[in-house]
């Protein structure tokens, strides 16, 4: 009998302004190379699916914008919208946070990772879903995954091993 | 605030490789008498690109690369970026007799990328008559996208698409190759292109 590898998973980018939700257990959501943007995971507890936004800039202001995962204000609400789309309930939602860093040490201008962190938080508080873990702040790049199958949160710093997070 | 995909003419486009020529070639001959190594430039790239895409551009966002940042203010607003990968900056440490894993090797790099944007932004400040100032360089050592995205998201100032110049300066006979981006503001490309006698 011939074993055949077993699918490594199907990664899906999440870029800068971009979100992503999937129910379908061989995706792997992923978010490389994360400086002061946050990559925020949200995952249901109860198997159904999972989403990632890579959110760039803390707050829009009350402008519009076509990136829902641009502003952190408005990338909670579009996460949890998408899920609910595939039926997930916010009751049953964890948030894991990733990034926010403050890349160049004493450089003015440069700490809106702090401030992204903070939106985040804000947004998750008024729509009532708890952060479980979260790997942020500091001055190191990191890469997030997040696998659909198991709702499992990995996290890389630059170069390190990938550690588990959720 | 949504911003429609900058349009620039083929003619502005054309325009602003020739500014990045001859800004690179002189931060090529900076370079070149700084190392006593000859500098070859490749032929410049002038995009506007969505930010995502001009971070996917700078390279693999995984590749940990010593980035050097220089903020240039003045009658134009941009951002200068040195791109030196590790066995690069190694090499470039070797011919300037430092190592490139102490502090005197990382002031080595910030100063070799302060040269290199001082001599790009002067030739681009003769060639426009802008008067241009130079912030001191900051440097990173760390995952390029990280890095990089990190750069646009503070000075984007909320846009959606960034212009690109950029530029790679290879050292001869050294396998040395260094990649060097300009990223102006939006309101800097109207500047320059007006400058220019091709703005709008």
């Amino acid at each position: 009998v011939t074993e055949l590898a077993i699918a490594a998973g199907t990664e899906v980018a999440v870029r800068m302004s971009e979100i992503a939700v999937s129910g379908d257990a061989d995706d792997v959501l992923v978010s490389m190379g994360l400086g002061s943007c946050i990559a925020l995971a949200l995952v249901c507890r109860r198997g159904r699916a999972c989403g990632l936004a890579h959110v760039m800039l803390p707050d829009s202001g009350g402008r519009e914008s076509d990136r829902p995962g641009k502003y952190g204000d408005q990338a909670v609400p579009a996460l949890i919208a998408r899920l609910a789309l595939l039926g997930v309930h916010p009751t049953a939602l964890d948030a894991v946070l990733v990034g926010g860093a403050q890349m160049f040490v004493d450089t003015p201008g440069m700490e809106i990772g702090v401030r992204n962190q903070a939106a985040v938080r804000a947004a998750l508080r008024r729509a009532r879903v708890p952060v479980t873990a979260a790997a942020t702040g500091g001055s190191t790049g990191r890469t997030v995954r997040v696998h659909v199958a198991t709702g499992s949160v990995t996290v890389r710093e630059a170069g390190a091993q990938e550690v588990c997070l959720r | 605030m949504t911003m429609a995909r900058p349009r620039y003419t083929d003619l502005q486009l054309d325009a602003l490789r020739e500014v990045a020529n001859i800004g690179s070639g002189t931060a090529g001959t900076a370079l070149s008498s700084l190392l006593g190594r000859s500098v070859a430039i490749s032929v410049p790239g002038a995009a506007a690109m969505e930010l995502a895409d001009a971070v996917d551009a700078a390279g693999a966002p995984e590749d940990v690369t010593w980035v050097i940042v220089v903020a240039v203010g003045g009658d134009l607003e941009a951002t200068a970026l040195l791109l030196i990968g590790k066995r690069d900056a190694d090499a470039i440490c070797a011919l300037l007799g430092v190592d490139s894993d102490s502090d005197t090797g990382r002031s080595a790099l910030e100063e070799v990328g302060n040269i290199l944007v001082a001599s790009y932004v002067g030739a681009l400040g003769r060639l426009t008559g802008f008067v241009l100032t130079l912030r001191p360089p900051a440097s990173a050592h760390d995952m390029l996208g990280a890095v990089v995205g990190s750069v646009l998201a503070s000075r984007s100032h909320g846009r959606d698409y960034a212009l690109m110049l950029d530029s790679e300066l290879r050292v001869e006979h050294e396998a040395i190759a260094l990649s060097f981006m300009l990223l102006p503001t939006p309101e800097g490309v109207d500047e320059l292109l007006r400058r220019i006698g091709l703005g709008d």
